[in-house]
């Protein structure tokens, strides 16, 4: 009896693991099949404001470090009063939509941004 | 085998002196005769100590162990060997790859002669002699030769990253750094680069385990204990089969009584490797996998199944690890002493998984220069990891599944060829 207890309790480890890999692997597998041919998201400009005719920094540092920049503000703002030219808020005079020009991206690299939860950027 | 004939022997042994041929007469009246290898008796000291010297042979060990068959035993018929120093044969047996080290050999032993800790030593040992080059083996069992043995991965892949505009170049190989917002680790290890360099050195490292498996089968058949027959009784498929069941569900580990965590934290290890190998080779394939399209952003997002299994791999890595090195340090009579050998794979393990979480860490706090060091002191580890696998106690992955093939092969477990075994 305990031995039988014994030998399914080994079947039981072994199976656990290997169902856990199984199931994500298909799911990965699965899911990577139902993306095929979708393009990869686009950086959406969809109303270039005539008042700018380029962005607070060149189109390379935004498009990696544009985060950072934001963080940089948003110290100044809260930490130290100092309150400059470029907000968040001012983004939009451009770019208006955000779940064109925000949201795509974010979501394809699984960020979670918490600007939104106070700024209304819609 | 034959604990009569070996106490025998060994009182003829004590009354010469230990490094002349002696002879004996065997059971069936033939001479026998005894070639101490004293090199081989002063090098297994190194490895384990020389509790082993204090065996009298009284058979408690191979009695107690769950894994042995009951007719054909170990490790009793071992320790005999190694006190006597017949490298030869300790070193063509394939039963210390059977051994799993539970201990409870070692923890019964009214000796106190940790018959368990001989033969982890006697694989050690093993491991050097089929290894291919040899040298390297000799390297992974020093300590001084950690800042080669790391140097070496150091210099390759910072050579290699140093040649990879160059050869961009001449390749014509262009990045996408178009329109696609990318935060990956691609604009210094580009996907091609990590490809082919860790794919040439796995070759050779394929390369230098077929060439130690091939010595290691060929001086398992070159020996026939006696009263054994060593003809096949299945045919080669079957018995690799059978000894990969066995390998995935563990069933030798559960039969052990005096370590039992460790059952559990090997198969943390098993499936954490496994899992982390899916998401490798998928990822790999990268490029001609037509399943893979042309929104594949490196590395997965958090929730992408991939990544998931990549972190549940990795944390099961962590898991096992952490308690088998606990498990060391706490009580080494139950998890076995462990020498220099042990202690660097171990540490290499966990240096891989630390620095992986590190980096994946570092990457989602955006921490720019960081995550890239990281990144590359990780791979510095899974190089080590992967290419001296044949050498370090990561080649048991090869050596004990061979001998388990081999002892289904011959039908060593179910005791039908070793009918003479218990005379």
């Amino acid at each position: 009896m305990s031995l039988n207890i014994g030998k399914n309790k080994t079947i039981i480890f072994a199976a656990i693991p290997i169902l856990i890999i199984l199931i994500l692997v298909l799911y990965g597998v699965i899911s990577q099949v139902v993306a095929l041919g979708s393009e990869p998201p686009k950086v959406v400009l969809e109303r270039p404001d005539p008042k700018y005719d380029k962005c607070v920094r060149d189109t390379e540092y935004m498009r990696f470090h544009h985060w950072q920049l934001l963080r940089e503000i948003r110290e100044d703002v809260v930490r130290y009063g100092r309150r400059g030219e470029i907000g968040l808020n001012r983004c939009k005079e451009c770019h208006t939509s955000r779940e064109k020009f925000c949201d795509q991206c974010h979501k394809a690299v699984s960020m979670t941004p918490d600007c939104y939860g106070c700024h209304n950027y819609q | 085998m034959d604990s009569n004939e070996g106490i025998a022997q060994k009182q003829q042994e004590a009354t010469v002196p230990e490094n002349l041929e002696t002879s004996s007469l065997s059971g069936n009246g033939g001479p026998v005769v005894i070639r101490s290898d004293l090199d081989f008796i002063e090098s297994l000291r190194s490895r384990c100590g020389d509790f082993f010297m204090k065996c009298m042979q009284c058979g408690t060990c191979s009695a107690t162990c769950m894994i042995a068959p009951d007719l054909a035993p170990f490790p009793g018929k071992e320790m005999a060997w190694a006190s006597w120093g017949l490298r030869d044969r300790l070193l063509k047996d394939p039963d210390v790859w059977l051994c799993y080290q539970c201990n409870d050999c070692s923890t019964r032993c009214p000796r106190g002669a940790r018959p368990g800790d001989l033969l982890a030593a006697v694989r050690q040992e093993s491991i050097v002699q089929h290894a291919f080059p040899r040298f390297l083996s000799r390297w992974v069992n020093q300590p001084q030769a950690v800042p080669l043995l790391l140097s070496i991965p150091i210099i390759l892949l910072s050579l290699a990253l140093i040649l990879r505009e160059p050869v961009e170049k001449a390749l014509g190989i262009t990045r996408p750094v178009g329109d696609e917002i990318l935060y990956s680790y691609s604009s210094i290890f580009p996907h091609w680069l990590l490809n082919n360099f860790f794919l040439f050195f796995t070759g050779l490292v394929i390369i230098a385990v077929i060439v130690g498996v091939v010595s290691f089968w060929g001086s398992m058949k070159a020996f026939v204990p006696a009263g054994r027959d060593i003809t096949p009784v299945k045919g080669l498929m079957p018995s690799i089969l059978s000894a990969l069941k066995n390998v995935i569900t563990h069933e030798n580990f559960s039969k052990c009584t005096a370590e039992r965590t460790r059952q559990f934290s090997h198969i943390c290890i098993f499936f954490g490797f496994i899992a982390l190998s899916c998401v490798t080779l998928w990822v790999m394939t990268l490029g001609i996998n037509p399943l893979i399209s042309g929104n594949f952003i490196y590395p997965f997002g958090f929730w992408s199944p991939w990544k998931i299994l990549a972190n549940l791999g990795g944390l099961a890595l962590l898991v096992g690890i952490g308690l088998i090195i606990r498990d060391r340090m706490r009580h080494d009579e139950q998890a076995g002493a462990g020498n220099y050998y042990d202690w660097a794979f171990l540490a290499t393990i966990f240096a891989v998984v630390a620095t992986g979480f590190f980096t994946e860490i570092l990457h989602y706090v955006r921490l720019e220069p960081h995550r890239h060091i990281a990144y590359f002191v990780h791979l510095v580890f899974v190089f080590a990891l992967i290419v001296y696998l044949p050498y370090s106690k990561f080649a048991h992955i090869i050596y004990r599944t061979v001998a388990m093939v081999y002892a289904e092969y011959t039908g060593r477990n179910n005791g039908t060829s070793s009918n003479e075994g218990g005379k």
